[in-house]
């Protein structure tokens, strides 16, 4: 049988009429609180209650029957819940619909309302049946949920708004040091020039000048420095092209065939300062050298990286040289620093000229 | 408008007197000439209308807690002709519109950055646009650029 057939059950059981009747006693019998009232008579009150309406309200029969229903209300009730109540009692359809509803001694619970109109033979209605559970734990529960999800919520916007404000404070600083850091540059390169300008001792000038060519190699490190997003990573090999232009500029050569072929290699930031100067000591040295007594000739500079390895080489087409030829700080610079950043520099014969290559581990 | 032919007459604004002579050394080097020195806001308004310099080397952050963006300001009412060049360690406090200025130079500077900018520059004022390639030194701002290409 069809579960919307099971209404024809009632007519098949027999029953005698009144207290013996089985569907009667069930209802009066049953935990679930019910009612039902009369629309046919004024302000349809309740005609009926069960016990466990009773219970659930604190109310006794006598005072419940021949009252409209609206009595559980209370001031904190939903108006629009209540009007939605009785627009389905005005349309004669089923409703079902969660109210907080008051006891008789005040306290309220939330009531899951179920009300649905009975019918007679002719469709008119002759009484509302309504059941009531009181809900009031899962309510409580969803209430609580709620309120936890708005306070997480809370929570996490408030720490999101330190940590941007952290964030931004770190920015600043780095930019406030960045700043300085650029400015001390510049008055060491400045110092140093002012003090070139002033020595006519051959010797000492182009000690001096090697010296000004080391600065001038950090600053373009530190000009490159915290361009990109990731703070912490050099592009050396956008730096090798920029350094490259850099020392044939400032070496007044424009004789020189210089070709430049890099890819982007990214070190450490901490690397950049070591293999900037690494790069300037054979870069320079490759012009003095390669290029002496206003030879000209052809630079060629790559940097590409291939398994796990970057290689930077610098070749030119002069007499070949060997690295001992190097002189003294510029050696030691090449070695200890290529040592620091885990570098080999490797000094080649070209025919003609020298390559020397600098190669290091990178992460891919 | 009439073209100047160098040498320039040059403005540095710059309030670290170190940076201040040596960018001065460095440009009569070249065979330019500095009319004139200032170090803040306030100085460049004390300025003689006279000194009508082709070219001004403005810092950003300047004495007296005045800021370079200003002096570019007053530099384009003053002298509209003017060719501006901000030299500045913060290239990102540059405003959009460059404040009228025409580039920047980023510090730290190297002597060949420097003079192969002051070339280029030359080049721009005197007979634009330039003929040689832009030095990596030397960023026109883009309104200037455009002009340049156009």
């Amino acid at each position: 049988m069809e579960q919307r057939d099971d209404w024809h059950l009632t007519q098949i059981v027999k029953h005698d009429l009144g207290r013996g009747d089985p569907f009667a006693a069930a209802v009066r019998a049953t935990r679930m609180p019910m009612v039902i009232t009369d629309p046919s008579q004024p302000d349809n009150p309740i005609i009926f209650c069960n016990e466990a309406f009773q219970t659930l309200t604190g109310y006794d029969r006598e005072e419940i029957i021949g009252r409209n229903c609206r009595f559980l209300q209370g001031p904190n009730t939903d108006s629009a819940t209540v009007s939605e109540i009785r627009q389905a009692i005005a349309q004669g359809t089923n409703i079902e619909i969660d109210i907080l509803n008051y006891r008789k001694d005040g306290s309220t619970f939330w009531n899951a309302l179920y009300l649905s109109p009975v019918r007679d033979d002719n469709g008119t209605i002759q009484f509302f049946f309504a059941s009531q559970l009181d809900v009031s734990s899962r309510i409580d529960a969803q209430a609580e949920i709620n309120r936890r999800h708005d306070e997480i919520e809370g929570e996490v916007e408030r720490r999101t708004a330190q940590l941007n404000d952290a964030l931004e404070a770190k920015t600043l600083l780095l930019h406030e040091v960045d700043h300085r850091v650029k400015n001390n540059l510049t008055m060491i390169g400045s110092l140093l020039r002012l003090q070139a300008r002033t020595i006519n001792d051959p010797p000492i000038s182009a000690k001096i000048e090697a010296m000004l060519e080391r600065i001038d190699a950090l600053a373009t490190v530190h000009r490159r420095l915290y361009q990109s997003e990731d703070v912490s990573r050099f592009d050396i090999g956008a730096f090798t092209a920029n350094l490259v232009s850099d020392v044939v500029g400032a070496s007044g050569r424009d004789d020189l065939v210089v070709s430049v072929d890099v890819e982007p290699i990214e070190v450490p930031s901490g690397h950049a300062a070591s293999l900037g100067l690494v790069l300037n000591e054979i870069l320079t040295n490759a012009i003095k050298h390669g290029f002496a007594a206003g030879r000209s000739g052809a630079l060629s500079v790559s940097a590409r990286k291939a398994d796990g390895h970057a290689t930077i080489a610098i070749a030119d087409d002069g007499p070949g040289m060997s690295e001992t030829q190097v002189d003294g700080l510029g050696r030691i610079l090449i070695t200890r620093l290529s040592r620091q950043v885990g570098a080999q520099a490797a000094w080649e014969a070209a025919h003609p000229g020298t390559q020397v290559r600098i190669t290091f581990p990178v992460e891919l | 408008m009439q073209r100047p032919r160098p040498p320039l007459s040059v403005l540095i604004v710059e309030d670290e007197a170190l940076l201040a002579m040596d960018i001065e050394a460095m440009i009569e080097d070249i065979g330019h000439h500095v009319v004139a020195e200032a170090a803040s806001l306030f100085d460049v308004e004390a300025l003689s209308d006279s000194i009508a310099p082709h070219l001004a080397f403005v810092d950003i952050q300047l004495a007296r807690q005045t800021s370079g963006i200003d002096v570019a300001r007053l530099i384009t009412k003053r002298w509209p002709d003017t060719f501006i060049v901000f030299v500045t360690a913060n290239p990102k406090k540059i405003p959009d519109d460059f404040a009228g200025g025409h580039g920047v130079i980023p510090k730290p500077f190297s002597r060949s950055g420097l003079k192969s900018a002051i070339r280029y520059i030359e080049e721009g004022v005197c007979d634009p646009p330039p003929t040689s390639p832009q030095p990596s030194s030397f960023l026109a701002s883009p309104a200037f650029a455009a002009s340049w290409t156009g």
